[in-house]
């Protein structure tokens, strides 16, 4: 183990080496873990479908298809074919024209039609007639309307497909946007309520354990007061109290939180405030406060990421609970709890319900876990 | 020694490997051990030798990434690649070990009686009834009072020595051919460590076993060992009988290890120097439990009415083992802790001023810790430790100032300053110490307080760390209290000595007086413990 | 050690009594009342069942009255439903939640213990990835979400066992298998990681290095002291599984107590809502204190004086 006792040149030596600190190791072995990495995509892409993915599916969240209640996922588009068909040869029938074989693609449908007489434009009428079906014209070969006189041409008609990649719940509305939105609440919920347990918590915690003796006493005895209360019962008091708000379900789920955080970090400030390092900043004479910035909370850092991480998604379960008791977000809105609410009611006879939210959100949990897991051994390796 | 015979233990070509993340580690390269019966071996080196390993890799013991390879012969029986049932024949019965930490190596939820009891049930088949009555036997042959008390008594309610003899005790239980004692007192207190040398001794006499003794501490190895391996980075650089060594080294390496001894003296400062630092009556009492439905706490007297005085230029050497309260003594008198008495500084009391009076003082009264690990701040960079002093006594500097005053002390020390933005991890115990140091002195402070700053060194390391505070001294008349339970480097330090026990001076006295005149019984039983076989010189 | 018990107990009773209270006035500021149905009473009857149930006396003296009562194990009627008294309803329901809870709790214990040490003692096999992946999907999905799911396979699709209901051992085994699977994925996961601690520690090795066979080193040193944090673990895990589930309840219809409070608070019936939260209350002091007397039975180390 040799010292580097060696002579120096000053002007060489005046620029100095880079350093390894310990975030970049820990970046560096985050980075070799791929099931976190994968998880940290998986979170992205969530995120991204959340925030943005409604603007750009075609059905708002709250648009109700009365036509199309528990409609089952499908590729297809809706009206199906074997729906569409029939109705249009029924239209036609009426008319009393021989009809050749119908086409359907994503917008239109259309029928080679032909008669001995002239065929009357009137007989578009028909078409219209029925809900499906609107702008009904005839065309020829070509697309062009069809000529006075023609004895054969081409029925052609609108149709309004919709598609419904997930399916349509009890109500008639697309599942997809629903979970999309579903998504959106759930990670927003689960993110701020996160956060203020972190903002309360740390501030509570540092300051029980770095001020220590009497006020961490008591600060402590108040934490475990609240500890012991079924706090569960206290979230639903709020919620059934001030009724079902958006905001006030994360301030709700927060409070509940803050209080493991509290205990962590007032742990890690105790055990940080007895280290020699801390010890040394007092001997020079350091201030609380740079005591605080410079060696507490760098220190204290790690830790409280790795439990950020494991309180998002019980912040999401917590809610996803309030939501499937009926007392989460309230209707149109919608959360991935409420969704597997609904879907679990629905079970039998449209189990998509079930199924796809169900998915989405074990999904997120387990992307939550791993990046939990993968941050944690990162930031605090030990051999495995 | 005697007419050839034949080793018990035969080591050829020993190696063992790890497997980590960052490829493999080899910790012994290719080894060559021979332990005849009855007689005591000593493998010396500094950490990272692979002394420990080895045996490990012997008693197959290693980690799970740890492969041994090679051959251990115990009386024609190959040990190395045994599968664990075999090797569990011999292990605890023919060959047995005992560890540096006696307080994690027991289990601290059973009983030391069942837990010697263990190796005499599995191995002889022993009853329980049997059993507990050889226990008791072994008990008292490794000196445990009370013996049929103690049996039922948990590892936590006994002290590290007595630990110790426990697993001493443990490791006799089957009449061993060969005992391996991996730093059995590296832990423990210098008249503690003593006795159980003395007592390993006494044993091996009586019972006639083999020891192997792993240490660091060529002390220890000049006072028990027959012959002696030095290793150095997994391999075996010297070997032979020990007064030959220790006589005539050969190897280069060998001779730096013995030559690591701390030597010189400090002359005393002449008898014009000013006091700058007295401390009068001093007492720290700490208050441990009680708090509500729990009954009054109990008062413990870390420092009990301690009087002292530093001279400009002085270097007073505190010594004591642990719980002397030596550490609290010097935090006391730099105001760190709260106590009671009176401490003055340069003639002015500083007993009762607060935090903010004190700031502007502590540019002048430094510490420096034990621990190069802990002492400094893991996430930020090493210039920016060295100056943080800076920021809070000289705020006006600019940012480039204090690089520079930061490369300057870098360079003090003798460290290149190129490396200030480095963390402190990716140094090693004894650059770490040298940062400490430079944090210190920066300062520019006339009182610097060295709680055991060499104590988690290695040897060589030590030497440099004491010449580099000598010379610090030289250059700018510093003045040190000098704590720690090393005894030589203590001797090579100090000018005058403060003998400590329990919160209170046994004795105190220039060093020479201390050392070769000492009066007070506890401080005859300290020198003696600490200075058999240490007083070596070179030529 | 009595002594400890003692002072335990004592120190529940001003937490009880804080609980009590808090709860009390929260559920009473919530806005509504027992009787507010969806077609509005008759002012005149409205009046006559709020004196018959002393709802119009003022909040303090309700307090008062119902502590009073509280200490003589009264808790009085419950307003929604209004045949039964709280006491009565719990009659009922906590043994059904009891042996619910229970049997979980137990299954989860045993099968989460030797699951988790398997995976320590062949760390990196097969099973121990097995194990660690079936872990993590316990832990994970939550009960509402594996709930519907098992009575959609096996009650709907599969037809094995009745997709609700109470009254044959059958319909106990979806319930139990929902609430157990995430505890025995806790279990296991505590047990791996603290085995693994303890099979790299000192004492381990200095129970290897003395020979003694394989299942010492691991029965009485290792899994020994791996057993200490799940202890800790269980004392407020069975309370929570002891007291009903409410979703577990909801879903498969169970007639346990876990839906009181939820229904209590949603119907404004206080005295249910305060007989569940005492009833709770106890269960989580007392489960609090048999770990920590168990833990310090385990641990020498740990002593109350």
């Amino acid at each position: 183990m040799a010292d580097t006792t060696t002579a120096i040149e000053p002007a060489a030596a005046l620029a100095p080496v880079a350093g390894r600190s310990l975030w970049q190791d820990a970046w560096r072995r985050l980075r070799r873990n791929r099931a976190a990495i994968a998880s940290a995509v998986v979170l992205l892409l969530m995120a991204f479908a959340g925030i943005a993915g409604p603007w750009f599916t075609p059905h708002p969240y709250d648009r109700i298809y009365p036509q199309y209640v528990r409609a089952p996922a499908s590729l297809d588009a809706y009206p199906q074919e074997d729906t569409i068909i029939p109705q249009f040869v029924s239209a036609l029938e009426r008319a009393r024209i021989t009809i050749g074989e119908v086409e359907v693609d994503s917008s239109t449908v259309r029928a080679p039609v032909s008669d001995d007489k002239p065929l009357d434009p009137r007989i578009v009428r028909y078409v219209d007639r029925s809900d499906l079906f609107n702008n009904a014209r005839l065309e020829d070969a070509d697309g062009n309307p069809l000529a006075e006189g023609a004895t054969s041409g081409v029925m052609v008609a609108d149709v309004q497909r919709v598609r419904f990649y997930f399916g349509t719940d009890a109500n008639g509305r697309d599942l997809l946007a629903r979970i999309l939105i579903g998504i959106r609440i759930s990670l927003a919920i689960g993110v701020l309520a996160s956060v203020m347990a972190l903002v309360v918590g740390v501030a509570y915690g540092s300051i029980a354990g770095y001020v220590g003796g009497r006020l961490d006493n008591v600060m402590m005895r108040v934490v475990d007061i609240l500890y012991s209360l079924p706090f569960i019962f206290f979230v639903i008091l709020l919620v059934v109290f001030f009724g079902r708000n958006f905001v006030l379900i994360f301030i709700a789920i927060g409070c509940t939180e803050w209080l493991d955080m509290a205990r962590i970090v007032r742990g890690q400030t105790l055990s940080l405030r007895r280290q020699e390092f801390v010890q040394a900043a007092e001997a020079l004479g350091v201030g609380n406060r740079g005591i605080l910035t410079r060696h507490i909370i760098p220190n204290t850092l790690g830790p409280v990421v790795v439990f950020v991480t494991l309180l998002v998604p019980k912040a999401i379960l917590l809610e996803s609970l309030l939501s499937f008791l009926g007392l989460g977000v309230q209707e149109p809105l919608t959360s991935l709890g409420l969704l597997i609410s609904e879907g679990s009611d629905n079970m039998r006879s449209a189990p998509w319900l079930l199924i796809y939210p169900a998915v989405t959100l074990t999904a997120i949990l387990f992307a939550l876990n791993f990046l939990g897991d993968g941050l944690r051994d990162a930031l605090d390796p030990k051999d495995r | 020694m005697d007419a050839p015979r034949n080793p018990i233990l035969r080591v050829r070509n020993l190696e063992v490997n790890f497997e980590t993340n960052d490829g493999t580690v080899r910790a012994v390269k290719g080894i060559d051990l021979d332990v005849f019966p009855g007689e005591t071996v000593a493998i010396v080196g500094e950490s990272g030798s692979g002394k420990s390993q080895a045996t490990m890799g012997i008693m197959g013991l290693l980690a799970a990434n740890g492969r041994a390879t090679g051959s251990a012969l115990y009386r024609d029986q190959e040990l190395v690649g045994l599968s664990e049932r075999k090797l569990n024949k011999v292990r605890g019965e023919k060959i047995t070990m005992i560890f540096q930490e006696p307080m994690t190596s027991l289990d601290p939820l059973y009983r030391i009686g069942r837990q010697i009891a263990e190796p005499l049930v599995h191995h002889r088949g022993m009853s329980a009834r049997a059993a507990r009555a050889r226990v008791i036997e072994l008990l008292q042959l490794v000196g445990i009072p009370n013996p049929k008390k103690r049996i039922d008594s948990y590892p936590h309610e006994m002290s590290g020595g007595q630990r110790q003899r426990v697993m001493i005790a443990m490791a006799l239980a089957n009449d061993p051919d060969i005992l391996i004692a991996d730093e059995p007192t590296t832990a423990l207190d210098v008249t503690i460590q003593a006795q159980i040398l003395e007592l390993l001794a006494d044993l091996q006499k009586r019972l006639g076993m083999a020891i192997v003794f792993i240490t660091h501490d060529l002390g220890i190895v000049r006072r028990i060992a027959d012959r002696v391996y030095v290793m150095r980075l997994g391999k075996v650089v010297e070997s032979g009988k020990t007064s030959e060594i220790f006589a005539q080294p050969n190897d280069p390496y060998t001779r730096m290890l013995l030559a690591a001894e701390p030597t010189g003296t400090k002359a005393p400062p002449p008898e014009t120097a000013p006091a700058l630092i007295e401390g009068r009556d001093i007492c720290v009492v700490f208050r441990v439990g009680g708090g509500w439905l729990g009954g009054d706490p109990t008062e413990i007297r870390a420092v009990d009415g301690i009087s002292v005085s530093l001279r400009q230029g002085q270097t007073i050497g505190i010594v004591g083992e642990s719980g002397s309260g030596k550490s609290t003594l010097g935090r006391a008198l730099l105001r760190l802790l709260p106590s009671e008495g009176e401490v003055r500084f340069e003639g002015r009391d500083i007993s009762r001023l607060d935090r903010g009076e004190l700031r502007p003082l502590r540019k002048r009264l430094q510490l420096v810790f034990q621990d190069p690990f802990g002492s400094l701040s893991p996430r930020m960079t090493v210039g920016q430790i060295v100056t943080e002093g800076l920021l809070v006594h000289e705020p006006e500097l600019s940012g480039k100032d204090r690089d520079r005053r930061a490369v300057a002390a870098l360079e003090e020390v003798g460290l290149d300053p190129a490396m200030r933005n480095r963390y402190p991890h990716e140094f090693s115990g004894g650059q770490r110490q040298r940062i400490a140091i430079a944090r210190a002195i920066i300062l520019k402070p006339k009182v610097l307080v060295l709680d055991e700053p060499t104590s988690a060194l290695d040897r060589s390391v030590q030497k440099q760390i004491v010449d580099l505070l000598r010379d610090l001294q030289r250059q700018h008349g510093l003045s040190y209290f000098f704590i720690s339970h090393d005894l030589a480097v203590v001797r090579a330090m100090s000018d005058y000595i403060i003998v400590m026990k329990d919160g209170k001076i046994v004795e105190e006295g220039p060093t020479e007086t201390i050392f070769d005149r000492p009066e007070q019984p506890y401080t005859k039983t300290l020198m003696a413990a600490a200075l058999e076989g240490t007083a070596l010189h070179i030529g | 050690m009595i002594l400890y018990v003692l002072r335990r107990l004592a120190s529940a009773v001003p937490t009880l009594f804080l609980i009590v209270t808090i709860s009390f006035f929260m559920i009473r500021l919530a806005p509504g009342g027992p009787f507010d149905l969806e077609r509005p009473l008759d002012p005149v009857i409205m009046q006559n069942l709020q004196r018959a149930f002393g709802l119009d006396l003022p909040l303090w003296q309700q307090y008062l009255l119902y502590l009073g009562n509280l200490l003589q194990g009264d808790l009085g009627p419950s307003f929604t439903r209004r045949d039964f008294t709280v006491v009565d309803l719990f009659r009922y329901g906590l043994p059904v939640s009891i042996v619910i809870g229970g049997l979980a709790l137990s299954i989860a214990l045993v099968v989460g213990l030797v699951l988790g040490a398997l995976a320590a003692l062949r760390q990196n096999s097969w099973i121990d990835y097995a194990v660690v992946g079936t872990a993590t999907f316990g832990i994970t999905i939550p009960t509402f979400v594996i709930a519907p799911l098992l009575s959609l396979f096996f009650g709907v699709m599969m037809g094995w066992l009745p997709a609700g209901g109470w009254g044959t051992w059958k319909h106990a085994v979806l319930p139990i298998t929902t609430l157990a699977l995430p505890q025995i994925a806790i279990v296991a996961r505590l047990t791996r990681g603290a085995t693994i601690e303890a099979l790299r520690s000192n004492h381990v090795r200095t129970a290897r290095a003395y020979g003694l066979p394989a299942y010492v080193v691991v029965g009485a040193h290792a899994l020994r002291g791996a057993v200490l944090p799940v202890v800790s673990y269980l004392g407020p895990t069975a309370a929570a599984l002891l007291t009903g589930s409410v979703v577990v309840e909801t879903i498969f219809g169970i007639p346990g107590i876990g839906r009181y409070f939820v229904q209590g608070a949603l119907g404004r019936d206080y005295t249910l809502v305060m007989g569940t939260v005492v009833v709770i209350a106890c269960f989580v002091i007392v489960f609090n204190l048999i770990v920590d007397i168990l833990y310090a039975w385990l641990d020498p180390r740990v002593r109350y004086d």
